[in-house]
């Protein structure tokens, strides 16, 4: 997937004029975080829950390396290969050799972020083999060439009317119609036939257990199912830090992931697999691939606040609630992970300097971290992924803040530890920002006020500060 | 009469000085003394958010000299006590000595409403406005001090009030500091938002605790809805 982090700002500005993105983000986020709320307030004590799963999460990812080794021992005794992939490259290349290998000229794939984070569908396009995504949203958003627009739903802010228009296009829709049912059965009907003589399905993973060497993945639509049973040869693909320990985190796990992503208690399907078809079974992969992606991941596992970035395991419960995802929605993120959720991966994954507006706009509001079921503090992040900015950091690859934002902080510094030179600026800088507020040849050269000016009115500095004030205050008592 | 230390924000010292006299005014009808140390300049929230960690440093060491003694230190500005209740700690992590003396001084500030009701135990402040009242809980407040029940408490008690509920109270009015000029336009969609609600409430006003969620609501209210306006909660309390 093209990685277009660095067009935030713009695709941002266009998506704010997108009249379609904006009624749908005043409708479908604000429902989904509502049904999130009802499902959690089944659990007895919802705060305890989520502290829960968030220990559990915290632990694991503490945990990685002995997990991992753990996952990999006891997924090969249950007959499956591990293959270990350092980076999106090494990943993709296993799978374009194994679909050579067995002679493959097309692969059914379950939906998966971490297949968009390694940019798998157009490398296996280029080497001849068609791709075919079986969830419905993710089809559509296949086929229209766009990034998904949320987690959870890929393409759902398309209007039924161009999914009619495209399914025409590419001749999979007889009759012409917006029924949303009707165009739900042709893609279905579509695609239930590729699964027909699949030799090769890939998926993600949502959990790999450890102690059993098992994966698991959760879905709603039954088409990951379809992708790990239908095919001679399964690939299953994870980034490292889906592993836990056990069955029981797991489930715990589940109730969560669940109730966080759709507001449901469980999804419709959650399926465990234990290996690909044993001797005495009937069907069922032949051979089982589960590879195991790094890609960037344990350079950065050292430190312990980004780290936390490894503890989300997807739910999108962050993006409903952000306000400024449900003002720009997906695209302006720019690559698989959107929304807070991204805010603090990508930055991590791809370095800062082509990320910096990801972790810069944010409000820090905290509605992220209020709602994440697995402890991240977004804000924290963010204002330490800024410091590296400031601080030059090499390893993170912070990106240098404009020079006249670090002078204007090194007067801030003068001020703020000494009253005289604070009551000094302020009463430079009072005539001028008040003119500039008046004068609008004046204020272009203000960036900052400029922009606060587009739309919003600022009051004009008052002559006498609260400071000022006090004597006269203090003495009327 | 006790002395109350004024903590008062940069931002009320240089822009919004009507806030801090209110709520001198509110604490004087409540039978405190306000006291002023006039060395207090900024909290270093702004340096913070924007990475200036090392900036920030010297701000909140400044900032513990001087308020260090004081025995309640109350501020008009919710995200301004979370700066020196949550972050402080965090900043100077690793120096032991100073870590406990942002503790220390932590533990003594109060937003306004928290304090009349937390502290002094109150649950109405003799005051009078005759109109509907809607109320934005500001994000720093509710979600870093958890203070939310305080001021709506307050403000149902004034006399004359009616209180109105909001759509998305506790949503972000898309302020987020420097957040607002470097995203300005996102920011704009974001705050429009917040004033939809609040005109479609029928409010009459729209209460806040927070200076900063003020100045970005009233900037957008003013150009656009002229005439509704949003207040500060010591303004409403203080009746000026
Ligand atoms: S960061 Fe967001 S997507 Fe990830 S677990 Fe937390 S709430 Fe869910």
């Amino acid at each position: 997937m093209d990685i277009k982090t660095e067009q935030f700002v713009q695709v941002a500005e266009e998506e704010l004029k997108n009249e379609r993105t904006r009624l749908f983000l005043s409708l479908l986020p604000p429902a989904v975080s509502q049904r999130r709320q009802a499902a959690m307030s089944t659990f007895s004590d919802p705060k305890a829950a989520m502290s829960y799963c968030a220990s559990v999460r915290g632990a694991a990812v503490d945990n990685l390396p002995d997990l991992l080794e753990e996952f990999e021992k006891n997924a090969t005794a249950n007959g499956a290969k591990v293959i270990w992939a350092r980076d999106a490259a090494e990943a993709n290349e296993f799978v374009v050799q194994k679909a050579r290998e067995k002679g493959v000229s097309y692969v059914t794939k379950g939906k998966s972020m971490v297949t968009e984070e390694l940019g798998l569908n157009p490398v296996l396009e280029q080497n001849g083999i068609e791709a075919f995504e079986t969830d419905l949203g993710e089809y559509i958003a296949q086929q229209l060439k766009r990034p998904p627009f949320h987690i959870v739903g890929p393409a759902i802010n398309v209007p039924p009317e161009e999914i009619r228009d495209l399914f025409m296009d590419i001749g999979i829709l007889e009759k012409a119609t917006a029924d949303p049912v009707e165009l739900g059965l042709a893609a279905r009907i579509y695609l239930r036939d590729k699964f027909h003589h699949l030799k090769m399905g890939i998926t993600g993973i949502n959990m790999a257990i450890a102690d059993t060497g098992s994966i698991i993945n959760v879905e709603n639509e039954g088409n990951i199912r379809f992708t790990k049973a239908a095919p001679q040869t399964q690939i299953s693909i994870m980034s490292i830090e889906k592993v836990i320990p056990s069955i029981k985190d797991a489930m715990f796990q589940v109730r969560l992931l669940c109730r966080s992503c759709t507001g449901q208690k469980i999804s419709s399907y959650v399926t465990i697999d234990n290996g690909p078809k044993k001797n005495d079974e009937i069907d069922g992969p032949e051979e089982l691939y589960i590879v195991i992606v790094d890609n960037g991941r344990s350079a950065k596992y050292h430190d312990l606040l980004a780290r936390e970035a490894l503890r989300c395991f997807r739910c999108g419960a962050c993006l409903n609630i952000c306000p400024v995802y449900t003002t720009v929605g997906g695209y302006p993120y720019g690559w698989a992970y959107s929304g807070p959720m991204g805010q603090v991966l990508n930055p991590m994954l791809l370095g800062q300097e082509r990320t910096q507006d990801l972790y810069r706009a944010s409000t820090l509001c905290g509605a992220c971290k209020e709602v994440c079921p697995t402890g991240v503090n977004h804000p924290k992040i963010f204002r330490y992924y800024r410091s590296k900015d400031v601080d030059g950091d090499t390893e993170f690859g912070g990106k240098p803040r404009p020079l006249m934002e670090s002078i204007i902080y090194k007067f801030w510094l003068q001020g703020v530890t000494n009253s005289w030179s604070w009551k000094l600026g302020a009463r430079l800088a009072r005539p001028l920002l008040n003119n500039a507020i008046k004068n609008g040849w004046l204020r272009k050269k203000i960036k900052p006020l400029d922009n606060w000016l587009q739309a919003r009115d600022l009051p004009l500095f008052p002559k006498k500060t609260f400071r000022d004030r006090w004597k006269d205050l203090r003495d009327r008592s | 009469m006790k002395d109350v230390s004024l903590f008062i924000p940069c931002i009320v010292d240089l822009l919004l000085p009507e806030v801090g006299e209110a709520t001198v005014a509110v604490l004087r009808k409540l039978g405190q003394n306000p006291i002023y140390h006039p060395d207090q300049t900024c909290c270093g929230e702004p340096a913070i958010n924007s990475g200036y960690q090392h900036h920030a440093i010297q701000a909140a060491k400044h900032f513990i000299e001087i308020f260090e003694n004081d025995e309640a230190i109350v501020c008009p500005a919710g995200s301004c006590v979370n700066t020196v209740k949550n972050h402080y700690p965090e900043l100077l992590a690793g120096d032991d000595d100073w870590v406990k003396r942002a503790e220390s001084v932590g533990s003594r500030v109060y937003e306004l409403s928290q304090f009349i009701v937390d502290v002094m135990g109150l649950d109405a402040v003799d005051a009078t406005y005759q109109g509907k009242v809607a109320f934005h809980r500001s994000c720093q407040q509710l979600r870093g001090l958890g203070v939310s029940e305080q001021p709506e408490r307050l403000i149902r008690a004034v006399k004359g009030v009616e209180a109105i509920p909001l759509i998305g109270a506790d949503v972000c009015c898309g302020f987020g500091g420097l957040f607002s000029v470097d995203y300005a336009s996102i920011s704009e969609a974001i705050v429009k938002n917040k004033t939809d609600n609040f005109i479609n409430s029928e409010a009459d006003i729209l209460v806040t605790c927070d200076p900063g969620c003020l100045t970005n609501i009233n900037g957008y209210l003013s150009r656009n809805h002229p005439g509704k306006k949003a207040v500060h909660i010591a303004n409403l309390l203080a009746g000026i």
